[in-house]
């Protein structure tokens, strides 16, 4: 369980760099977000909800993320979330900036 | 839907109702929680399965909904100052006379509103902090949304004077009888309340920890989902008071028993009330 923790903490501080790389992909809704984090971390890595609208409300706040209404698949309106052009360069410098930290990492552990 | 994810979701969302953002922010929520339970229940899960396994994806949500409830808070404040641009740091309005004057996104930081008569005015969404209010006339003023810290409002005037979701912290109130002032959804933990009578007021979902209100009296006063831990009314007195809790939540019980009453004096109908939520009232005296 321990280990568990750790290893969910040090991925958390990676939440806005794995939204902007879904976003970056397709526009996507809430969900599907938590649900392709889940997915395709082999359920290794569960995002929360609250993690996930913590950082959602913060990337639009900083305007890497727009949102707008979309049709939902049972009729209801879906509220989808798009990157922004600043948004995609939020995302490159995050991973140039996590290349060098492994990088340095990896000498360092 | 789900009714029992409703009501928790609800339950969560309650204190901050009415704030755009974080109604939003539970739209978004309730949505993607329900296409979650009806997953798992087409995997075959039952009720009660899914129902724990939903509500577990949530995390943290309290925090979320602060965050989101103060990005809020500060986003409004930075576009009304653009929008109005007045800048009226240490500004001196003492003694002036200004009726339903709006002060909305204005910078007044450290400004003297000592003895002035503001009857009806507004300070939404300004920056306030270090002003002085001495004795003031703020019957009918609305402080919302707003930064009041370390701001003094001695001998004030406060009637029907609503000071909702606004920063206090830091805040004296000394030497006044406030009629029907609005203290909800507000952090009180750091504010200072001495030598006051409380006619009306509600403080309905704000946070009061560790709070000293010795000595002084309340009648009529709401202190209904508050943050109550630790709160000490030595010596007070309190007539009609409502101290009700939101449906289950086992915390709000626990802080009534540490609410200290020694020496209070209080009407039958409070002793009563508090007496059912196990408050100590082994110094109390009913009068």
């Amino acid at each position: 369980m321990s280990e568990n923790k750790i290893t969910s903490d040090l991925l958390r501080g990676h939440t806005d760099t794995m939204i902007l790389r879904l976003l970056s992909e397709a526009d996507r809704y809430g969900y599907e977000i938590v649900k392709l984090i889940a997915e395709r971390s082999d359920g290794n890595y569960e995002l929360k909800e609250a993690t996930m609208y913590s950082s959602l409300r913060r990337l639009e706040a900083d305007g890497d993320v727009e949102w707008y209404w979309g049709d939902g698949s049972q009729g209801g309106r879906r509220k989808y979330f798009k990157i922004t052009e600043k948004g995609k360069e939020t995302h490159a410098s995050n991973i140039s900036n996590w290349e060098y930290a492994k990088r340095v990492l990896e000498k360092l552990l | 839907m789900n009714e029992k994810l409703h009501q928790y979701v609800n339950g969560v969302f309650a204190p901050y109702k009415g704030v755009k953002s974080v109604d939003e922010l539970q739209a978004d929520l309730l949505s993607d929680l329900q296409e979650r339970f009806n997953e798992l229940k087409k995997e075959g899960k039952d009720d009660e399965t899914a129902l724990e396994m939903t509500i577990d994806s949530i995390g943290d949500i309290e925090q979320t909904v602060q965050e989101v409830a103060n990005l809020t808070r500060s986003l409004e404040r930075q576009v009304l100052t653009n929008l109005s641009s007045s800048n009226l740091t240490n500004s001196d309005f003492a003694g002036v006379t200004a009726h339903k004057g709006k002060f909305a996104g204005s910078s007044l930081i450290g400004s003297d509103f000592s003895g002035s008569d503001l009857t009806g005015s507004t300070f939404k969404s300004s920056d306030v902090r270090d002003a002085n209010f001495n004795g003031a006339n703020l019957t009918d003023c609305t402080f919302s949304t707003l930064d009041l810290s370390n701001s003094t409002f001695n001998q004030s005037i406060l009637v029907r004077t609503v000071f909702s979701k606004s920063s206090l912290a830091g805040v004296t109130f000394r030497d006044i009888t406030m009629t029907d002032v609005k203290l909800t959804m507000t952090d009180l933990s750091k504010t200072t309340f001495e030598n006051c009578t409380f006619d009306g007021a509600d403080f309905t979902n704000s946070s009061l920890e560790g709070l000293n209100l010795d000595h002084q009296t309340f009648i009529g006063v709401k202190f209904d989902k508050a943050g109550l831990k630790d709160v000490t009314f030595r010596g007070a007195t309190l007539k009609n008071v409502s101290f009700k809790g939101p449906a289950l939540s086992k915390k709000f019980y626990r802080a009534i028993k540490t609410i200290c009453f020694d020496d209070a004096r209080m009407d039958k109908l409070t002793y009563a009330a508090l007496k059912g939520l196990e408050a100590d009232l082994s110094k109390v005296t009913v009068i």
